[in-house]
């Protein structure tokens, strides 16, 4: 039986090429046991097709993945035994009711807990009557994520899981992630909802054409980033010689700029120097990382296909 | 360019493979047939047996049509000429639902439906690809005909007769899509119309009345609720007369316009049957109650067709009796042209029949089969795939339940025989015969079966044309494979040859089990490979 202190996912050097395009190109990933993991990057990043491999539906083309313990391509039952997906597309049987659907999948886990069902039937506002056919997006979503949460797990793999979901019924499925990390479950979430990924994760990873460009937790990572500086009442020419800032823009006696985190300290002696009339200091915000991450180009051989996705040569 | 004409274009070339095989088929079978004919009875006094023997025989009347005369053209036409025109109907059904209700459930036509075009732009363009499909069948199957060496005025206006009854089935198929709520279910019930146009057909032939000297049969007005029937009635190698096809164009335009109309006042999405609310609990905990529930409607369809097969086998048995009595050399005739030769003429009729159910018992379990692949590509197996349970517990599951079906399917039909003779009153063949006739081409569809599952497993992407490639080929060479003089070995290839034709033929428990360890060595393939391939999207 493996250690509790061991990953509940561990994945090392996986590769996917489907036909010419190279999805996944020797990634890595660990999530802890009871962690909230974001993974997140660009569309056609990877994302879905490294859960998919997660899951025992394809098989890597290279690398290894564990689930549990255990490969999920050779033993797919022993790594669902305690799993709970939500999948990026959820398509639905267009005859069954929702309320079936949701006893389906929960019945092929084991059985749903009726008292838990009844409660998130009734924190999401669903119907379970109507026929699938007649479900908006949202609630095609939350058939998944009823059926998901309906019965405890120890892991919970979520693909885009709040995609279509409205804000309060975003916030319920917030609440319900906190519920199960309470639990101590262990919880793996794409995701391209920042502020979601930022108020639920404890670690994250950020992948681009099929690898990780930066994984770490929350904390670790904001301190690679930089802080905004806006400073007032101060020649812009006298700051832009400060050593190492970046993206200056003046605008009259306005000046903003950017600084990294090892630098801080020498700039901040020069602006107290330069005297300004003002000063705003901006926390370094997740969104300005994760958009560098996204837009810059991770690699030299990183093609311009519109997926951003490698090629096979 | 008008809209319409520009998403025709564009449907077009999503159909640039099936169409262009679906036509090319049936020009394939058309020549085929011609040349056999040309062939295999080239005497006319060979065509003039086998013109007297159909005529006088309702059970060749059902299932291949009225002969009209012994010309070679005239029992070409008479021989293939119905079945021909299912195939047409068939296709037409399947191209219209396939780009209407289909495209509309997938949610594709809301893309379209968003651009700035009439409503009806997307129906108009289905028609005219439909009606363009149609017309170039009627070219292809000129030429087929033509390059046998039939004449060519015929020639030219048996191809119409063929493309008018699959021309009808254009708007007839739109109307269906119309109501029905779902791709399959339309499919299922445009389809029966096509069925159920050659059935009425049939029972027209059968009743029709024979000329003094046996070479024409003149088909009761039954026929005539078909559109296969006023097809025949073009009479195209003998009495030419294109009256009969204008009234099915004339029929089609008239549908098309209603249809249109209809869709022009209708929802996006909508279909006569309301929607219910269903239930808030389910009791579906496993893979094979799911795939009971999601193949029941279909298992209901297919029982339904087969039901009509049986009781027509049954209840015009004695129909038939009374044609042939008394007729002894026409008795011997028949003997020597049908296998068993000393079969009563009754049994053949109802063999036949039974054989045509146990196609429909296989098709019940194929389509059962290859929901596997819907569910694949729809991405509900994904959903499916991620509880502790197995791949090959997914497929044995509905390949198990699909076995059953065609078992549950090949029952009705004996069991519809066995009324069907009862209700005329007449001592006939006992029930428990009829339906262990019935089950006996089991085995047999069990192979159909299991073939689409060993190639969902191995080359999904494949499953559904090879799956019904298959059925339509063992079908084609059981129906043709006889009157074609195709070799004993390729006849042989289709597992039906394999299935005794009782209560003609007795029961060979051997070929049975043989064909019941292929079955079943095909789903252990199938098991073993679904594991061993990624899960596509
Ligand atoms: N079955 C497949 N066949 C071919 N290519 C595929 C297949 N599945 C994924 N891909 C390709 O692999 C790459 C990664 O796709 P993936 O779905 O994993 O991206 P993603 O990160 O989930 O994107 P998104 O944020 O849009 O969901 C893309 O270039 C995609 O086109
Ligand atoms: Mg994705």
């Amino acid at each position: 039986m493996a250690d509790t202190t061991d990953p509940i996912i561990e994945v090392r050097g996986l590769g996917k090429v489907f036909g010419k395009t190279r999805a996944l190109d020797g990634l890595d990933l660990s999530v802890a046991a009871g962690e909230v993991h974001g993974f997140l990057g660009p569309n056609g990043a990877g994302k879905s097709t490294t859960l998919r491999i997660l899951l025992g539906l394809i098989r890597p083309s290279s690398g290894t993945a564990t689930v549990f313990g255990a490969d999920p391509w050779r033993e797919p039952v022993r790594s669902h035994q305690d799993l709970a997906y939500v999948p990026g597309d959820v398509s639905l049987w267009p005859n069954l009711s929702g309320g079936e659907v949701i006893d389906l999948l929960t019945g092929l886990r084991g059985g749903a807990d009726t008292a838990l069902r009844r409660r998130l039937i009734d924190a999401f506002e669903f119907d379970p009557r109507r026929k699938t056919r007649t479900y908006s997006k949202g609630n095609r979503q939350k058939v998944a994520l009823i059926a998901a949460f309906a019965r405890p797990a120890r892991l919970y793999v979520l693909d885009e899981p709040s995609s279509g979901l409205d804000p309060i019924m975003e916030s319920v499925f917030r609440s319900e992630i906190g519920r199960v990390h309470d639990d101590g479950a262990t919880v793996l979430l794409s995701s391209h909802i920042l502020s979601e990924v930022e108020q639920l994760c404890d670690r994250v990873t950020i992948i681009r054409a099929g690898r990780v460009v930066e994984s770490g937790s929350l904390t670790a990572l904001r301190h690679l980033k930089r802080t905004h500086f806006r400073v007032e009442g101060v020649d812009g020419r006298v700051l832009a010689n400060l050593p190492g800032i970046q993206d200056v823009r003046v605008d009259g006696l306005t000046t903003e700029f950017e600084v990294e985190a090892a630098t801080l300290p020498l700039v901040l002696e020069g602006v107290a120097a330069a005297r300004p009339t003002g000063l705003t200091v901006s926390p370094p915000s997740l969104e300005s990382l994760f958009l560098r991450h996204y837009a810059e180009p991770s690699s030299a051989n990183d093609g311009a296909g519109e997926d951003r996705a490698g090629r096979v040569d | 360019m008008p809209a319409a004409v520009r998403l025709a274009l564009n449907q077009l070339q999503r159909d640039r493979i099936l169409v262009p095989v679906w036509i090319l088929g049936i020009a394939l079978l058309g020549f085929a047939t011609a040349s056999a004919v040309s062939s295999e009875f080239g005497e006319v006094g060979e065509r003039q047996a086998i013109v007297a023997v159909a005529a006088a025989n309702p059970a060749f009347l059902f299932l291949r049509g009225v002969p009209d005369g012994f010309g070679i053209g005239a029992v070409v036409f008479f021989q293939g000429f119905a079945f021909t025109a299912l195939l047409a109907g068939l296709m037409s059904t399947l191209l219209v639902v396939r780009h209407t209700r289909t495209d509309e459930e997938l949610g594709r036509a809301e893309l379209i439906g968003s651009t700035p075009l009439r409503r009806t732009a997307p129906l108009a363009a289905t028609l005219l690809v439909g009606g363009a499909a149609n017309l170039v069948l009627a070219g292809c199957v000129a030429v087929g005909y033509i390059a046998a060496g039939l004449p060519a005025a015929g020639s030219v206006t048996a191809g119409l007769a063929v493309a008018a009854v699959g021309l009808f089935f254009v708007p007839v198929a739109a109307v269906v899509a119309q109501l029905m709520p779902s791709g399959h279910s339309a499919n299922g019930a445009a389809a029966s119309l096509v069925g159920a146009a050659y059935l009425l057909r049939g029972v027209g032939d059968a009743i029709g009345t024979p000329n003094a000297d046996l070479t024409q049969v003149m088909s009761s007005w039954v026929s005539l609720l078909s559109p296969i029937g006023w097809g025949q009635r073009s009479r195209p190698f003998s009495a030419a007369d294109t009256m009969p096809l204008l009234v099915l164009a004339v029929a089609a335009a008239t549908v098309a316009a209603v249809v249109l109309i209809t869709r022009n006042r209708r929802d996006l999405g909508a279909s006569l049957l309301p929607e219910r609310v269903g239930r808030s609990h389910g009791r579906l905990r496993s893979f094979v109650g799911l795939a009971w529930v999601l193949q029941r409607p279909i298992l209901i369809g297919w029982c339904v067709g087969a039901a009509v097969m049986g009781g027509l086998a049954g209840g015009l048995g004695p129909v038939i009796a009374d044609a042939v009595a008394g007729n002894t050399s026409l008795k011997e005739l028949i003997g020597r042209l049908v296998p068993g030769s000393s079969a009563d003429i009754v049994d053949v009729f109802t063999a036949a029949l039974i054989g045509i159910a146990g196609v429909l018992a296989a098709a019940a379990g194929i389509q059962g089969v290859l929901r596997l692949r819907a569910e694949e590509t729809e991405g509900r197996a994904e959903l499916l795939l991620t509880v502790p349970k197995s791949r090959t517990n997914w497929l044995v599951a509905n390949l198990m339940l699909a076995i059953a079906s065609a078992t549950v399917v090949a029952g009705v039909a004996g069991a519809a025989a066995a009324v069907g003779i009862f209700l005329t009153g007449t001592a006939g063949t006992p029930a428990i015969q009829l339906i262990a006739a019935s089950l006996a081409h089991v085995p047999a569809a069990a192979i159909f079966i299991a073939a689409p599952a060993v190639i969902f497993a191995a080359i999904p992407r494949l499953s559904v044309p090879i799956g019904w490639g298959l059925l339509a080929g063992g079908l084609v060479l059981g129906q043709f494979g006889e009157l074609l003089g195709l070799p004993e070995w390729l006849q042989a290839v289709s597992p039906f040859h394999h299935s005794p034709a009782m209560p003609v033929e007795s029961f060979d428990p051997g070929s049975a089990l043989v064909m019941g360890i292929v079955a079943l060595g095909g789903g252990a393939i199938a098991a073993y490979l679904i594991q061993h391939r990624d899960l596509t999207g």
